[in-house]
Formats: structure tokens, sequence, C-alpha cells
């Protein structure tokens, strides 16, 4: 199919969204989206209740209503490649009022999941996982909380793997299973050097 | 006395000890005792690692359930953010044969099976619930009442949402919360869209900062309409969001609001006497002064 | 095996003393024939393709060739498609050539085509109840469409079983019953009250019962009719004042169905006349009290100190214990709420020599005996607060769309003045929320359309306009549904007028708490951009559901209702008057939503449906009913308890008790004839002997 206009570069990127090809949907998309996030996005009526609902939609382009679209339509590229995907502040309103019972926050944990097969995730997401993986939290202790924490008369590190660090051992074990933090390595490395 | 499995989590013990102080004893005096879950780590994160891969997510949350499940306790918890990963992937794991032994075939790996053999309650529900304690209970256990200030609550997404799963009736609408901080002699206050999400959620705080506490700041633009006195809510990074936000906002977009924010078991303690010392107050972006002049 | 083989063909010679018994009873005049023409059984079998419907996915060939093997079957044959004129003479051609004494036919469900088939059997010569219908559509080519192989046997399954019992069935002949010259409507809305006009019109003597104190109905709450604009009030009472003065018609208001029993042409209705409190003048003349009775002077309601909510005016406006709706109630009579009433007596004294008032009134039952039944049960709205994100009953100024008709009539609480329950303000900014808890797959609300909301919408924007300078209504939707006779004209009206159409369902509704305004958050989803719009006033066009009462009425008229709630239909598209219950039918909403003018229809055609059995004269009865075969009765009298109709009953007979049918009663269920200890019980055209034969031939196959 002919895609370009054979205009200089930069028009014919412009207008390259102006049509649905028939050849950029991925009917698997929709499969997958669907058994990852146990929803049903192929059911929506396209209402808007989840984008009206949004807390990011009235300060950014992200509308969610579009990527439920999309996962309708199995434009698989389209979605995991937009950056606003990663907008969801994951609050639920949309999947708490959506009338046709559809999850939409879901559909969006699913193509998030989706992109980062693909390596397509940003770095704070990663940073988190190395942090978990050296303290097994996220938020790790730091001095000055170690110092508060004594004086309130708790132990400097709480009970969890910061005064228990041999449970580490464990979680970086679970990590490991899936190859995350190796991953999470390297697509930092190559995002920051 | 009922016993739990205290889980932590990060933000609270690492960043507002105080709420974890205060959780303690507390609850303590409500016929609550929080056990030590020993060896619990993150939740994990739902926004970062439910984004990254459900199934890490999962095995990382059964983890954690199953500490508790050795100790034969139910789990206790004072985050939202937690309870969406703790509570939640004990429901799902409980529920779904295909993913509890998915998770299970990583657990073999570290000695562990997930059994579903206990619950998941955040503590703000255990409060409220007169089977366990109820709000005559905590009437009775309030020594400096906090009359004459005004308190909003923040209720927080994931302890609620989706109304379908949970079990805490409307999430447009919700009163109980108010009716907790009446239970302390404040007088709790409504507000424009109270139901909206602090911004903190879904990796976005730590995506786009400015685009997270433009959230924040159209949720302190209603606050600062009702002239609350300070923000209550049930979950340390909703408070890290509003507390810490208030600082960013300042620095970002130059306005500042200056509105105290305290976890219901800091304001709690308050209440019940705990001096703003034991509570770490001080640790808190947002000065809790004007606040706590109008308390003590 | 071959112990229930043996078993088989001993069952035909038990049957044939059971048939030998059952003359006795003379009132069945089939029972004795089948004795003699047993031994020689030939059954025709015929297979539809039903185009490709079910030749697409079942071997019709294979089939037929099967089917010449089983037992009985001296002829098979196939069509394109049966029910045609040419497949209808294949069966009276069939039967004359091979002289058949029963007929299958392999094809769809017999709901669509049995009486076809019975016909064409009865053409050729044989008794109609020698046919059986093989389904092999709906219940195989259709669920079985990918698998042609699984098909085509499950064919021959059917098709085996069905020759089985055709081998074994006998000449029924169809009881007539007469017919009752009357008919019953419940509920007098607009359906109700046409229903009843017609049948009355037509002469027929009609009951109009009516739960509330006027008829009416919904209706009469509207104030003006999409898309004419004609007031709807000036188009109603004319029809309410002939409801009231026709001869033919006997209306009950504040009444109730009781209890049914009997069967089409034969219903027993048992009606609760509610206590109103107050005599009409004929109820007064009755009494003796000459020229007394409520003459509807109203002075009783002036001395009345009670005050609550009137319901008509959805509450918001007041009106006394003793009261009536609005000024044009028919009958116009005063009733007293007892809830609220303090027997203070005022109204009595007020009354004077009238002496319509009766404090101490009870309630009353009346019988009557009607041939057929129109139920037009109406609707109610669906409690939209349940879907709390709008803050109906939350927030002052969201009503629904109901409340707002009353705002916006003349004769209603304001005069006709839309104004903002919080302040009295004239609104200016309106916001009409469609399809508030219709299309809702949630639970919470109904997933089906409601059907007329567009259009009123449409209607209320245009009526602000109208009445209110610079009003500007925004109305938020998913679909505008116009399908009407002049309805797209009238959007196209609407929309010229500056109706302003939001492509959006709205998320939530927020209030400001200072002005009481209303914040509309939704999506421009044509626009791709969120809204959040202020408004004055927001009107939820709130889904309709079943009257509260529906579900009690229903049963005990027999009717089922559908997954949505609505009563059930016979066939949605070509009987949707009907049901499954002779001689009851269905008008208007409690089908299912309509608009006035599809109401009306409905309500002329269940008019006309049921004036036909009543015009007949008598009505033919299905023959299945129970047999007693009295040598085996031992007269214990255990199956007239059980039986649900009441149409057993133990009587005298050659000096000891058997057990008799009432076979205009009996409904053929079979619950005695599967209970009777002595297997006394013969259930006709479902006999014990053809159910077992048609279970051996399912489990034991049946090749020759």
């Amino acid at each position: 199919m002919q895609r370009t206009k054979g205009y200089p570069e930069a028009l014919d990127k412009k207008l390259a969204d102006t049509r649905l090809f028939e050849d950029e949907r991925h009917p698997d998309f929709t499969k997958t989206v669907e058994e990852i996030s146990m929803t049903i996005p192929h059911m929506c009526y396209q209402c808007g209740t989840c984008t009206a609902s949004c807390p990011s939609a009235p300060r950014s382009s992200y509308r969610i209503r579009k990527f439920v679209r999309r996962a309708l339509l199995g434009l698989e590229d389209e979605s995991l490649t937009d950056p606003d995907l990663w907008l969801c502040t994951t609050c639920y309103s949309c999947t708490d009022r959506c009338p046709r019972d559809i999850a939409p926050t879901d559909v969006i944990m699913a193509m998030r999941n989706l992109a980062a097969r693909r390596d397509i995730i940003p770095v704070n997401f990663l940073k988190t996982v190395q942090a978990i993986y050296t303290t097994g939290h996220g938020v790790p202790n730091n001095d000055v909380n170690r110092a508060a924490r004594k004086k309130l008369g708790l132990n400097p590190e709480p009970p969890t793997t910061h005064g228990f660090p041999q449970y580490v051992k464990g979680i970086q074990y679970i990590l490991d299973y899936f190859g995350l933090k190796d991953r999470a390595d390297r697509i930092v490395k190559e995002r920051e050097g | 006395m009922h016993e739990y499995a205290f889980f932590l989590g990060c933000i609270a013990p690492n960043r507002y000890p105080g709420a974890e102080s205060a959780s303690y004893k507390t609850s303590e005096k409500l016929g609550i005792k929080l056990l030590d879950l020993e060896g619990g780590s993150c939740c994990p994160a739902p926004g970062a690692f439910g984004s990254i891969d459900l199934n890490i997510w999962y095995a990382m949350a059964a983890r954690n359930l199953v500490l508790a499940e050795q100790m034969k306790k139910d789990i206790a918890l004072i985050c939202n953010g937690c309870y969406k990963s703790i509570w939640e992937v004990n429901h799902k794991l409980k529920k779904h044969k295909e993913l509890r032994e998915g998770v299970n075939e990583v657990l073999k790996g570290v000695d562990m099976e997930f059994k579903g053999t206990i619950d998941v309650w955040h503590l703000a529900e255990l409060f409220y619930d007169p089977k366990i304690c109820g709000l005559q209970k905590i009437r009775d256990s309030v020594t400096v009442p906090l009359e004459g200030t005004r308190i909003a609550v923040h209720y927080g997404c994931h302890l609620m949402k989706p109304k379908k799963e949970r079990h805490f009736g409307s999430t447009e609408h919700p009163y109980w919360i108010e009716e907790m901080v009446a239970a302390l002699g404040a007088e709790p206050v409504e507000y424009r869209n109270k139901m909206l999400c602090c911004g903190a959620g879904g990796g976005v705080r730590g995506y786009d900062l400015v685009h997270s506490i433009d959230i924040t700041n159209e949720k302190m633009i209603n606050l600062k309409e009702v002239k609350a006195d300070a923000l209550t809510e049930v979950c340390p990074f909703c408070q890290l969001q509003f507390d810490r936000g208030q600082i960013e906002i300042e620095e970002k977009f130059g306005v500042k609001y200056g509105l105290p924010v305290l976890h219901y078991c800091e304001l709690l303690g308050l209440a019940q006497g705990m001096s703003p010392q034991e509570l770490a107050l001080d640790l808190h972006a947002v000065s809790c002064e004007p606040f706590l002049e109008k308390v003590l | 095996m071959a112990e229930k083989k043996t078993k088989k063909e001993t069952a035909p010679k038990k049957k044939e003393t059971a048939k030998a018994a059952a003359p006795a009873k003379a009132a069945a005049p089939a029972v004795k024939a089948p004795e003699k023409e047993k031994k020689e059984s030939r059954v025709g079998v015929f297979i539809c393709h039903c185009g490709t419907n079910i030749a697409g996915s079942v071997d019709i060939t294979d089939v037929q060739e099967y089917a010449k093997t089983l037992p009985n079957v001296a002829f098979a044959d196939n069509y394109q498609y049966m029910c045609s004129t040419p497949g209808q003479s294949k069966i009276i051609d069939a039967i004359k050539e091979h002289n058949l004494t029963g007929i299958v036919v392999a094809a769809c469900s017999p709901r669509l085509h049995e009486p076809t088939f019975r016909t064409a059997t009865k053409e050729g010569g044989l008794n109609p109840f020698r046919f059986e219908m093989a389904n092999i559509r709906e219940q195989g080519s259709w669920v079985h469409m990918h698998d042609r192989e699984g098909a085509t046997e499950k064919a021959k399954d059917a098709i085996r079983i069905a020759v089985a019992k055709a081998s074994l069935l006998q000449d029924l002949i169809p009881k007539s019953v007469p017919v009752e010259h009357a008919a019953m409507v419940v509920g007098a809305g607009i359906a109700g009250m046409q229903a009843a006009l017609d049948l009355a019109n037509a002469g027929i003597k009609t009951y109009l019962i009516e739960k509330n104190p006027t008829i009416g109905g919904r209706m009469s709450q509207l104030d003006k009719t999409f898309p004419t604009l004609d007031c709807s009030q000036c188009i109603l009472t004319p029809k309410m004042v002939d409801v009231g003065r026709n001869p033919n018609i006997e209306l009950m208001t504040c009444a109730e169905v009781e209890n049914v029993e009997g069967y089409i042409g034969n219903f027993d209705v048992t009606i609760r006349k509610k206590a109103r409190g107050v005599l009409s003048m004929a109820e007064a003349e009755e009494k003796g009290i000459v020229g007394g009775g409520c003459n509807g002077c109203g002075d009783c309601e002036v001395v009345c100190p009670v005050i609550k909510p009137n319901p008509f005016e959805m509450g918001m406006k007041p009106r006394k214990a003793i009261y009536i709706y609005h000024p044009q109630v028919v009958p116009l009579i005063y009733h007293i709420d007892w809830d609220s009433c303090i027997k203070c007596n005022l109204c009595v004294e007020a009354c004077a020599d009238k002496k319509a008032i009766d404090l101490e009134m009870q309630d009353e039952l009346v019988k009557v005996k009607v041939g057929t039944a129109i139920l037009a049960t109406g609707y109610d709205i669906f409690p939209v607060e349940k879907k709390d994100e709008w803050g109906y009953k939350k927030y002052e100024n969201v009503v629904t769309s109901l409340e707002f008709e009353r705002l916006i009539c003349a004769s209603g609480p304001t005069g006709g003045h839309l104004v903002r329950p919080s302040d009295g303000a004239t609104p200016k900014k309106v916001a009409f929320l469609l399809c508030a808890g219709s299309r809702d797959s949630t639970g919470i609300g109904h997933p089906y359309c409601s059907r007329f909301c567009c259009m009123y919408s449409l209607k209320h924007a245009h009526q602000i306009i109208e009445k209110i300078p610079g009003a500007q209504p925004y109305l938020f939707y998913m679909d505008i549904r116009s399908f009407g006779k002049m309805y797209e004209e009238f959007y196209y009206r609407i929309q010229d007028e500056g109706a302003k159409f939001m492509r959006g369902r709205v998320s939530n509704v927020l209030e400001d708490p200072v002005t009481k305004n209303l914040i509309i958050n939704a999506e421009d989803t044509l626009l791709n951009r969120p809204i959040s719009l202020e408004v004055d006033m927001v009107v939820l066009a709130a889904a309709v559901e079943p009257a509260a009462e529906t579900d009690k009425t229903r049963k005990l008229f027999g009717v089922s209702r559908s997954m949505d709630g609505w009563l059930l239909e016979a066939h949605p598209k070509l009987n949707p008057c009907g049901t499954t219950t002779a001689g009851v039918f269905l008008a208007g909403v409690c089908q299912g939503p309509k608009d006035i003018p599809d109401t009306v229809a409905s309500a002329e055609g269940a008019a006309s449906a049921a004036s036909i059995p009543i015009h007949m004269g008598e009505v033919e009865l299905e023959p299945y009913f129970a047999q007693c075969i009295e040598e085996k009765c031992a007269g214990c009298g255990m199956c007239v308890n059980l039986c649900p109709y009441g149409a057993l009953a133990l009587v005298e007979k050659d000096g000891r008790k058997v057990m008799e049918v009432t076979e205009a009663k009996c409904k053929g269920c079979g619950t005695c004839g599967g209970f009777c200890p002595g297997g006394a019980i013969w259930m006709q055209h479902f006999a014990t002997p053809q159910i077992i034969a048609q279970i051996d031939a399912f489990l034991l196959g049946g090749a020759k």
C-alpha cells in the first residue's frame, strides 16, 4: 500500500497518520491485551466517560478513550510507542464509571506490560526495580530518617528487609527469575550511559 | 486484642516514621495489636511493577503474603498502594488457579508457597469496623479532642477503587473517614471533587513530576476554597504527594498553600494525647504548626 | 440391554390395556383407535434443508438414508423448504401414496412450524396429532454450525426419537370451550385506556383495572409531546372522558388484581378494590344516600389539616390526606391516603349531607369472569440515584426528566415556570444527560435503550429555548436515536433553534457548594477534549424499568418476562402483543420501552388480538389432557392436591371413587401423571409409553 506521497520527507511524515490502514491492525494485539488485562476493550462504544473521569486528560494529550479504541482496533505500534501511555495515574475512576463495564485502567496496564517487553519503559520505573533489588524497598531508608526513628524509640532500621537483610536474597531470586534486574541495568545504561 | 501482621511498606517507615509509630500506639489503645512482619519488602509499587510485568508484581506481592501466612496472621497495613498490591494480589491469587500456580512456580525457588490462608485489611477499615473497633471506641480513646479544627479527607484511589472489586461502597461520595475524623472531635469538611486522585500513582510522579503535581495543585485549589486547617489521608504515598508536593508546587508554579497533611494515624495519635515530637511531625515538609496551635 | 429390549416390546401391550381402559371415560373419543392401528405403524420422515440453514451443516442425504433404516419408517424424503406449499404437498401426497399413519418433519423448532405441518397432516387425511417434529435447526445445525459430522449425527438421533414417538401417536380431538363475552385490561395509562376503548367499541364488556385513584398514567404527567408539541393533557383528557363514559367499560380505580383462575375464554379474576374512603355517587345511591356521594367539590380537601407531597407532581407540590392528583382526574372522586390520615373527621363534617366520606371503609373483593385479558402495567423511572456519579438526590439542582415535565408544565407546581429547586431562580444553562442508566452494562443501570429519552430531551431543549429568553440547553448524548415519523426532522429543528449537542457521556457532576451550580465533566469525543461545563441545572434522562407491581401481576396471569425484566411476548416480531399464556395479551411499555405512538399502536394490536377469541365465541384447546384409567385408579386422591390448576376431582363411579379431569382446566403439565403411584393417569400426547419409546430410541439406538 502506498503510504508516502513522494513529498519531502517532513511532509510525508506529517501526513503519515492521516488515514487508518488495514495492515496497521493486529487482531492478536486485541486478544493479548484482553488476556493480560482480564477486561473487554473490544466492547467499547466510545462514550468518553473514561477520558472525562481522567485526572491526566485535562493537562495533557493523554486520552484513555483513544487507547481503548486502539486496543479494539489492534493498533499495536501506535499504542505502545505513544509516550502518553505513561500518564495514567491508575486512579481507576474510569473503571468505576465505564457503562460498558470495561476496566480501561487495566487496558493501560496491559499495554504498558507489552511496551515493556519491547524495552519501551521510562527509566524511573526501572530505577525502582534497581532499588528494590538492592534493599527490598522502592523508597529506601536514609540517615535523616534513621535519626528520626531513633528519637521515636523505633529501631533505626524497620523490621523489613532493612532490619533483616537476609530476606533480600529471596527478592533478588524472584527478580532474577524474570531477568528483570539485568534488563533494568542494561536499559538504564543505554539511556543514561 | 486483635492481632495482625503489620505490613509496613516503604514510605511510612522510611519517610514518615511518625505514622508508623502512631499506628502501633493508637491501635493498641483500640484493641488492635500490630506485630512485626519480619522481612517484608516493598509491596511492590503497583504502578511501577504492575506496568513492567504483572506477573512479577504478583510474585513479589505473594512473597510478602507468604510471610504473613507463615505467621498465621491476617495482614494490616496503612498505605493504599500497599493495599492495592497486597490485598488485590491476595484476592486474585485466591480466585485464579492459573495465576496461583504460576506464582508458586516462581516461589518454589525460595522455598515458599502461596496458600491463600489469610486476609488483608487496611488499618483504617479495621478502625471503622464495629466488630473490631468502631467509631465509639475511637471516640472513647480521645483525650485531646481536635475541637475547632476543620479537616478535609483525601481517600486515595487504590483503597476503594475499582468499586466492583472492593467492599467500601460508594466511591463518588464516601463519608466513612469523615465519620472517623468527627469521632476525634474535629469538623470534617467536604470540598469540590473530593475523590480526585493525588496525582502520584501509576509511576507518574517519577515519569513527569510537573504533570503529577499539577493534579495535586488542582486538589490544593479545591481545598483552599473550603479553608481546611489540615488534610488527612490513609496513604503515606498520597501524604508524600501532598506534603512534599506543596513544596514542589511552590517551586514550579510559585503558589504556596501551607496546608498541613497528616496521616489518619498521626491525627488519631494527636487526639489520643501523643505529642508532635512522638509523631515526628517535624519531618513533614509543610509545617504542622498552624494546625497544632489550634489543637494544643 | 436385552432385558430393556424385552421391556420395550412388552410396553405397547401394557398400553393397549391402558387404551382399552380409557374409552370407558367416553370423554376422550380418541382413545380407542390406536389399538387397531398399533401393529401397522407407517411413518413418513421429511427432512428440510431450510436453504443452507440446515443443509449447510447437516448431510441431508446421509440423514435420509439413515431414516429409512428406522423401525416403522415407510417413507423418507427431503426438500429445500418443507414449510413451502410444495413442501407441504409432499406430506399430503405421501400420506395417500404410502398409506402413512404418522408424520415426522425434521426442520426447525415446533414453535415456528408445528401448526403448518399439522395442517398438512390433516389435509393428507390423518389426524393432525399424528405429527411429530424433530428440531434439527435451532438445536442442531445452528448450534453445531462448524461440526458437520456431529450435527449430522445429532440430526439422526433427533429423527430416531421423533419416529419412535410418531409410531405410537394417537388420534386426538381438540376440545372447544365457550368464551366469556368480556375482557379485562390491567393498567389504565394510555395503553390500557386505548385497549379498553377499542374492546368496548367492538361491543365487548371491558373491565379496566387501575391501581391509582385516576386513569391517565404517565402520559397525564407529561407537558407536551414530541414531535408535534401538542399538549399531552389536551390530547389525553378526551380519551379519559371517553373511558369514563363508555357504557361497555367498567372502570375500577384504586384496584388491583388479587387472583386469577381459569384459562382462555374463562378467566375468573378476583379484584381487590382498595378502600378509597370516599363513595362515588353511584355507590352512595346504592347505600340509599339520596343525592349523595362525591361530586368532586373539594370541600373536604380545604379542611384537611394534613399536608404531604403529591406523588403526581413528583412530590414537588403539597396535597392533603384527602385529595385528587389533579383537577382532570377520571373518575372525579376524592380519595384518602390512609398512611397520613389522622381521622380527625373534619372532612366528614365538611362533606355534610353528601355523606361521601367513610373513614371506616374496608377493601372489597370483586370477582369477574372474562374471556381474555390485556396487561398494560407500564413503567417506572429507574432510581437514578444509584448512579451516584451524577449526584441525583444529593445535589438539589439535579432533577429527572419526569420532574422536569412537571416543572415546565403550566398546571405543574410552578405554573410552568422552570425554576431551580435550590433557590427558585430561572436556570439559563441547562444540561440534559441522556442514557442516564440506560445502555449500562455495569449491573447498576439497565443494558437496554429506553427508546424515548432522546426525543423528549430534544423537546425539553425546545421548551426552555421557547420559555426562557437566552436559555442555552446542552444535550450530552452518545447517539441521538430519532427513528420515528418526523423525529429526525424534529432533531433538525431543535438543533436549528440553538440546542448544543455534545457527543460524550457525562462522567460525573460536581456541585459548587456556594452557588449550587453544577459542573459537568464529560469528553467532547468529537473534539477529543475533556469538557468541564458549569450549568444552572442538570436534567437526567433516567432509564425506564417495569413498574414495581408488574412482577406480581404477571405471575398471576402466568406471563413470563424476558431477561431485561419486561414482559415476554409470544414472538418478538410476529406476535408482539401475545404471550405464551393463551388469552393473555400485552399492551404498551410493559412489553418494552415505547413512545406514545408505538404504545397506542401496541394497545390497538392487543385489543384486536384479545377480541378475536371473544368474537369467535369459542376456542379450541390443545387436547393434551390427563385421562384417568379408571380400572387402575385406586381413588387415593393424591393427584387432586398436586394439580396446580385445580383440574382434578374425585368422583363416585360404579360404587367407588375415581379421579376425574376437568379437561378445560387441565394444562397437560404432567404433574399428576408423573406422580400417580398406580400408573392410572394417561397423559394424552405425552403418554408414558410414548416417552419411554423416545428414551429407548435415544439410548438403545433403533436401526432395523
